[in-house]
């Protein structure tokens, strides 16, 4: 059995060469809109879209370490400790706002330049760094805080989630600042040219006598950072920072990566299809929860959608 | 090509070097840190540990000696275990062992036919995969335990021969076994060749993607052999078996060093990880070290392991 | 155009194949949170649940996280559940710290919450129904003690060392201690409810510990690993287990003597007084803020009641309940 004929029956529909994630959205939406007249609310379309704001932001970071052909299983990790390490700051030591925010990102660019080194310079395959800074960032971020939540942070901290300026909640504005910022990263700076140039033909860039090992660092590390700002909307949403608040995120967010269009292999893809694939599954988990599907098969069916997506890309060549 | 054959063996002969050293050191380490370590019991228990550590670690180690990852192990292993344990408290215990091995077989073939005839990236197949099984085992436990098994049954968790845990005996049958699949069978060849460049593979006549699938069908198979020693050792069965056993296996496998330079390590490494793996926590439990300290030891040792396997590849490159 | 047939035809199975959400009229619907859907403790809580839902004429549906005691999904299940505008609410938080917020919203929204087991604090809510796991540990931790003689040498297998449970529940054995200096706690550590892991940390506690008179357990699922364990190492006759909720095969191990004791943390009953609780708020009774539960040490002497399977177990009487609350409202 070979791909051929299903994958022809796929391309003669014409579809037009979007990534899968954008059809899960519009038949999500549809399907939800269809069996629950609450799911098109305001409110709760505002739900789904602070929900996704977390993944998404970590999905971003995700989606440049893909290109450059690796994979940060640590990103849930590294957000977890920056959450913890800020609060602590904050309610233990009387630390200034800014200063928790500037330590949580310290941790988290300490962490992703860790990550980036022993890929870059030792030439660790990305799967076991991460894996191994995984365990040690979640230890570490247990062992601070003896596994309990950290409350009893200033009423400042709640704005990064409940504020908003100019009319739009803070989250969004951060999801839109970071996608904005990445965006410009990716398509407008010899930084951005050097990822997908990493993924796709890496020898050629250290033939051209690019120090290709410093930007992969710096990938890393940009990735990390995500997880720091990412760490601080969880918090305020929480009003607690917690260690293990964001573990197994990260697969999510590869999930969301994966779906937008991006290859694990070929240095191809970018960060709209990753927003339409952190949004397709913030609206499955939302839309799942609308109908009342038991939690039970809510498990299955996420799994099988997830699979389901990205086979009807592969199919149609697009993987 | 000739070069990078020649080269092999002695990446392999670092990593079971470094990695017995390891073990040594530790076991000194222990003994002399405490006087319980080096007792018949304890060493007993930490192999019986690394043992079961091993059964799931082992059909992970086949796919990643192909290039690709199974995330599904823990969760099939899981869904496995569930399904024989029904049969088995009602005492059908070769119905149930059947029906472990058929949902392992299952599993792992989807898998499979999603990474090899759809062409989706393995760790997004098996991440569905694992969230499908976990998904359906819920639906199958509804929340309830099993509980209660027939001795039979129970010896191939709990049992003793000779002094030795069965687990132990299944696991190091199952090294041999594996072993000798891997370097003295074609199929075991055609994986190490899949894992180097598959695409070449394929060119020369090989039926890869064939292979790819028994070899997902392996590894969802063992889970389920795992999950019945498992559900053996601790006369119970619910939904969440299996489901913290993941990483560890994935960290045991990564310590063997097979996921570097062609699979270097193998079985062997595995095994070995898997050991050392068991010996670190029983350690820190010994000395009184708290248990939250444990996944920090296993990532620091990983990659200290795999940064001494790369540097050393490094300076004979 | 062929997209788009696709698009429709999809949404239109879908969406007749999808459970009908209209209640029926009269009959309020009311969702019961639970941490996850693999402990058989949480399964009993939803039985009860149920059988109060019955009994009083409402519906219930149920709510817990895909990936067991998941503090980033509870939040999104509460956001998701104001939206579908329940008549009430029954809580218990995985983290009863990080889930304030969430719990906040709903009292925004005007729903009324009951919350039990897992207290919580800065909330409003309509009552608290549960057991107190500092009784609790402190009861079971005295059995323990009296039964090995008021001496020796004892060990703990905490739970997960984040949850409420767990914290309280060592308070009480740590009170127990106290009153009895000539006990010695070997070591504490954590299990994390779960018999695999339990079994491990236990057995190599043994080799640490040639000696150890009795072990407390923060629930029944590890005191089943560690009594087997003891019994595969021939140690059952010189260690005595204690465990906690009185799980079916907890009940049993008692029963056979593996086990000695385990304190009754009936989610069972929680389930259902909680749930009636809610229902009956709705109606316009009064209620106490308080409602606890008895603390009930279940022994081979008294184990029959427990053997029986949760769907068959008699509801709490509610008069009887309210009536042992006397003055506390």
């Amino acid at each position: 059995m070979t791909t051929a004929a299903p994958a022809a029956v796929l391309r003669s529909w014409r579809m037009p060469d979007v990534p899968g994630a954008a059809y899960l959205v519009v038949i999500l939406v549809g399907v939800f809109a269809t069996a629950n007249a609450d799911f098109l609310s305001a409110r709760n379309l505002g739900n789904v879209a602070l929900q996704a704001a977390a993944l998404t932001i970590l999905s971003l970071g995700m989606t440049l370490v893909i290109l450059t052909e690796g994979i940060d299983l640590s990103l849930g990790a590294v957000l977890g400790l920056c959450g913890v390490v800020a609060a602590i700051l904050l309610v233990s030591y009387g630390a200034s706002l800014p200063a928790a925010m500037a330590a949580a990102m310290l941790v988290g660019v300490t962490a992703g330049m860790c990550n980036g080194v022993l890929v870059a310079y030792a030439g660790m395959p990305p799967f076991i760094v991460t894996l191994g800074m995984y365990g040690m960032a979640q230890s570490l971020a247990m062992v601070l805080t003896s596994g309990n939540s950290v409350t009893g942070l200033p009423p400042a901290v709640r704005w990064f989630n409940e504020g908003s300026w100019i009319g739009t909640p803070v989250p969004i504005l951060a999801v839109l600042a970071v996608f904005g910022a990445t965006w410009l990263l990716l398509h407008r700076t010899r930084f951005g040219r050097y990822i997908f140039a990493i993924g796709g033909n890496r020898h050629a860039l250290e033939l051209a006598g690019v120090r290709v090992r410093v930007w992969l660092v710096a990938v890393y590390a940009y990735a990390a950072l995500l997880a720091a700002l990412a760490s601080l909307i969880m918090t305020a949403r929480m009003n607690a920072a917690h260690p293990t608040i964001a573990i197994g995120l990260e697969f999510d967010a590869i999930a969301a990566v994966i779906l937008g269009g991006t290859s694990f292999e070929k240095g191809r893809g970018g960060i709209g299809g990753t927003l339409l694939g952190a949004i397709a599954i913030a609206v499955l988990r939302n839309g799942l929860n609308l109908i009342g599907l038991s939690t039970e098969w809510q498990v299955a069916v996420v799994g099988l959608v997830i699979v389901t997506a990205v086979a009807l890309d592969a199919l149609r060549g697009r993987v | 090509m000739i070069a990078s054959v020649q080269r092999l063996p002695a990446d392999v002969l670092f990593v079971v070097f470094t990695r017995t050293a390891f073990v040594a050191a530790l076991v000194a380490l222990l003994a002399l840190a405490t006087p319980h370590f080096l007792t018949v019991d304890n060493i007993v228990i930490v192999l019986r540990q690394a043992a079961l550590q091993f059964l799931i670690a082992a059909g992970l180690t086949l796919v990643v000696i192909t290039g690709g990852i199974d995330l599904s192990v823990g969760a099939v292993l899981g869904l496995a275990a569930c399904v024989a344990a029904t049969f088995i408290a009602n005492g059908a215990v070769g119905l149930g062992i059947a029906a472990a091995l058929a949902v392992g077989l299952a599993c792992g073939v989807v898998n499979g036919a999603l990474v090899a005839y759809v062409g989706i990236p393995s760790f997004i197949a098996t991440y569905g995969m694992l969230w499908v099984a976990h998904g359906l085992g819920y639906v199958f436990m509804n929340g309830e335990v099993i509980h209660g098994f027939p001795a039979g049954f129970r010896f191939v968790g709990a049992g003793f021969v000779a002094g030795m845990p069965v687990p132990v005996l299944v696991a190091a049958g199952l090294i041999v076994a594996l072993h000798v699949v891997l370097h003295l069978t074609r199929f075991g060849r055609a994986l190490y060749a899949i894992g180097g460049n598959a695409v070449a593979a394929r060119l020369t006549g090989m039926p890869t993607r064939r292979h790819l699938v028994t070899v997902y069908a392996l590894s969802g198979m063992l889970a389920a052999v795992a999950g019945l020693v498992v559900i053996a050792r601790v006369n119970a069965a619910d939904s969440g078996t299996g489901e913290e056993l993941l990483l560890t296996a994935i960290a045991a496998v990564c310590l063997g060093g097979t996921s570097l330079f062609g699979g270097a390590g193998g079985i062997a490494g595995t095994a070995i990880g898997s050991l050392i793996l068991a010996l670190v926590v029983n350690g820190m439990n010994m000395l009184g070290i708290a248990t939250l300290w444990q996944a920090f030891a296993m990532g620091a040792i990983v990659i200290l392991a795999v940064l001494a396997d790369v540097s050393f590849h490094r300076r004979r490159t | 155009m062929k997209t788009a047939a696709l698009v429709l035809s999809v949404v239109a199975v879908l969406s007749f194949s999808l459970p009908d959400p209209a209640s029926a009229q009269g009959r309020p619907k009311i969702v019961v949170f639970t941490k996850n859907v693999t402990n058989p403790f949480w399964k009993a809580v939803r039985v009860g649940a149920d059988k109060a839902g019955k009994e009083l004429g409402a519906d219930i549906e149920h709510a817990a996280p895909t990936k067991p005691d998941n503090i980033e999904e509870q939040t999104r299940l509460v956001e998701d559940w104001i939206v579908r505008k329940p008549a009430a609410m029954v809580f218990v938080p995985v983290d009863f710290k990080a889930l304030v917020p969430s719990i906040q919203k709903v009292n925004q929204a005007g729903i009324p919450v009951v919350v039990f087991s897992n207290r919580m604090s800065d909330v409003d809510f309509v009552t608290y129904v549960g057991s107190d796991d500092e009784t609790i540990g402190y009861e079971i931790t005295k059995y323990l003690i009296k039964s090995i003689g008021g001496k020796g040498k004892i060990v703990h297998i905490d739970g997960v060392p984040a949850a409420i449970t767990a914290q309280n529940r060592k308070k009480g054995l740590e009170r127990a201690l106290k009153e009895y200096p000539q006990v010695e706690l070997l070591a504490s550590q954590p299990g994390n409810y779960r018999r695999l892991p339990a079994t491990q940390v236990f057995e190599n506690l043994m080799q640490r510990f040639p000696v150890i008179d009795g072990v407390v357990c923060a629930n029944d699922d590890m005191a089943v690993g560690v009594a087997e364990a003891l019994a595969a190492a021939g140690r059952g006759a010189k260690t005595k287990v204690v465990g906690i909720d009185a799980i079916p095969d907890g009940v049993a191990a008692i029963v056979s003597g593996k086990m000695q004791a385990s304190a009754d943390y009936s989610g069972h009953d929680q389930g259902y007084l909680a749930t009636a609780a809610a229902i009956r708020h709705l109606r316009g009774e009064k209620l106490p803020k308080d409602i606890a539960l008895p603390v009930v040490i279940v022994e081979q002497a008294n184990a029959k009641p427990w053997t029986v399977p949760v769907e068959e177990k008699p509801v709490p009487d509610w008069s009887k309940v309210l009536q042992s609350q006397g003055g506390r409202s």
